[in-house]
């Protein structure tokens, strides 16, 4: 078992057509670990995925995957990407997951079908996709094709898990599968997980790592100094509250304007009006650096 | 006239070694362009093709010369210009445009006999000599060994791009090499069922096997084995009972396709009345 580090920043700054996406970010990932990575859109979530994955490059600082330097290709680390095209085709879920085996491989194969089809099966038994790994993708189900998804992305065994909003659009229940799943994933490979979500509550019990990107920065903390009211507020340029259920859980709630008094954000403060002054506007386009 | 006698006339002969070799390779390339839903680039590189063919024939050339670099030019084109999935459509609209409009163009200057162009458009099947097979097989057995070869990464890039790409392969250069074999494909098919009819063989025998089967390596065969099948029996009912042979096997691959449609519906009317 390898016991370098899954992922080492250093004061490392992406710049992407021009624009700063987040500079001097520093943050290790321990291996066998699970990272959240949390922030508005446009913060540069998935650019920190890409720079892991050799497909955008630092401008400054350094980055270390695994103990190398990040390249693209690199078949010790899985992706599963948020948007992807496979889920309306007609070929089978272990098909699928076949080509995250060898997909990669170009010739006329030469043997080794038995030990594919075993890895394949067993990413597939993993992720508990076997059930429907026969029937064609674009029949199954968003958990299921979530299901099948992880299984195409660790069926290689990499050592680092990149996992872009595996939740997205997903029902409570599937949200909670995908969770327990990830918690399998990482204790049965021992992979460390960097997954980005807009929802922590899923996660909250398996987290061991908080990242939030916002504002061109990206700060890492455990889940006890990221929820807190300031910091999420501050984080999604939002006011969010923080509900104690009875059995002790914490529930991230978004908060309607009528009851936001956010502290950070002087154009809040007048609903109807906002202010137009140039400090509230250069704050605002800031945060929202994509968007202005 | 004995059907034995027709089918070993030479020409009928050579139709049969040509469609053969254009059936397989057309088969397999059209697996994946239904599998990228590149049917509209398919059409595209044909009809560009038209317009080299007319091109060559102002020019005195052949037109198959002419066939070659129009197609090979627009699968270029399109490859170039709309790697990504998504940005597609209009690179290849403009690009069908801008050909027709020169193959209106060199045909109004030519001023001889139009029945190149009109083979051209249709297909001239009964009029393969012995170097056209030459050239059908050599082209098409091409793009059965280079298809085989980048097979596994070709699916992956077209499936999934986005995981594709972040395992080392290059979105931008596969998308090349497939219309590359695309054009290679057309030109060839061309010489069989014509610019109009491309179709029937690039994209309705694939079409049905990706309905019929889950399997990539399956459903390819089953196009390559549809396309064979659709060729064979076309040529065979055309010289046999007449009638232009491209519609025949037109009229075969299309229904085909429609057989398989059928099928699905069928079977999944039996699942959904067997879980009620």
């Amino acid at each position: 078992m390898c016991r370098v580090n899954a992922l080492e920043l250093h004061d490392a700054t992406v710049t992407r057509g021009g624009r700063v996406i987040w500079r001097d970010a520093n943050v290790s990932v321990a291996p066998g670990t699970v990272t959240a990575v949390l922030g508005p859109n446009g913060a540069g979530k998935s650019t920190l995925l890409l720079s892991v994955l050799g497909l955008v490059s630092l401008s400054e600082g350094s980055l270390e995957v695994l103990g190398e330097s990040p390249r693209r290709g690199n078949p010790r680390v899985g992706y599963m990407p948020q948007s992807r095209r496979e889920a309306d085709q007609g070929i089978s879920g272990r098909e699928y997951v076949g080509l995250g085996y060898d997909g990669t491989r170009f010739g006329w194969r030469r043997g080794g079908a038995r030990e594919k089809a075993a890895a394949v099966q067993e990413a597939l038994s993993l992720t508990g996709a076997r059930a429907f790994a026969d029937r064609p993708l674009r029949t199954l189900s968003g958990g299921q094709r979530q299901r099948v998804a992880l299984a195409h992305a660790t069926v290689f065994r990499p050592q680092l898990l990149l996992l872009d909003e595996p939740m997205a659009a997903l029902d409570l229940a599937a949200r909670a599968e995908i969770a327990d799943l990830i918690n399998l994933i990482r204790d049965t490979t021992g992979t460390a997980v960097i997954v980005v979500v807009h929802d922590l509550n899923p996660l909250s019990s398996l987290v061991d790592q908080v990242l939030w990107i916002a504002r061109h920065q990206i700060r890492s903390g455990t889940l006890d100094e990221v929820v807190n009211e300031s910091v999420l507020s501050d984080l999604y340029g939002h006011a969010v509250e923080i509900v104690v259920t009875p059995r002790g859980r914490r529930v991230i709630v978004g908060l309607e304007e009528e009851f936001a008094h956010p502290h950070p954000h002087p154009h809040v403060a007048g609903h109807d009006h906002p202010p137009l002054d140039e400090e509230a506007h250069e704050h605002f386009a800031e945060f929202y650096g994509d968007d202005s | 006239m004995s059907l034995w006698f027709l089918l070993s006339l030479a020409f009928v002969q050579h139709a049969y070694y040509a469609v053969t070799a254009v059936s397989l390779a057309a088969g397999a390339v059209g697996y994946f362009v239904v599998l990228r839903r590149q049917a509209f680039a398919a059409h595209a590189i044909g009809h560009v093709g038209f317009a080299g063919a007319a091109g060559a024939v102002l020019l005195g050339l052949s037109p198959v010369v002419g066939l070659l670099v129009f197609c090979l030019a627009a699968g270029v084109l399109i490859g170039l210009g709309g790697a990504a999935l998504d940005d597609r459509d209009a690179v290849v609209g403009v690009t069908l445009t801008a050909a027709l409009g020169l193959g209106v163009l060199f045909i109004s200057l030519y001023s001889g006999y139009a029945d190149a162009t009109y083979s051209i458009l249709f297909g001239q099947i009964l009029g393969v000599t012995w170097a056209d097979v030459a050239l059908v097989a050599t082209v098409s057995l091409l793009v059965l060994v280079v298809v085989s070869l980048v097979y596994r990464p070709l699916l992956f890039v077209s499936v999934d791009p986005s995981s594709a790409v972040a395992r080392g392969l290059s979105e931008r250069g596969f998308s090349l090499l497939f219309l590359s074999l695309l054009a290679l494909t057309t030109v060839v098919a061309i010489q069989i069922v014509g610019v109009l009819l491309v179709f029937s063989l690039l994209v309705a025998p694939a079409a049905a096997a990706e309905q019929l089967t889950n399997r990539p390596l399956r459903a390819m065969a089953l196009a390559m084995g549809i396309a064979l099948v659709s060729s064979w029996l076309g040529l065979f009912l055309g010289v046999w009972i007449g009638g232009p042979v491209s519609f025949w096997i037109t009229a075969l691959a299309a229904s085909t396709y429609l057989v398989a449609r059928a099928r699905v519906a069928w079977r999944e009317r039996r699942l959904a009345t067997k879980v009620a």
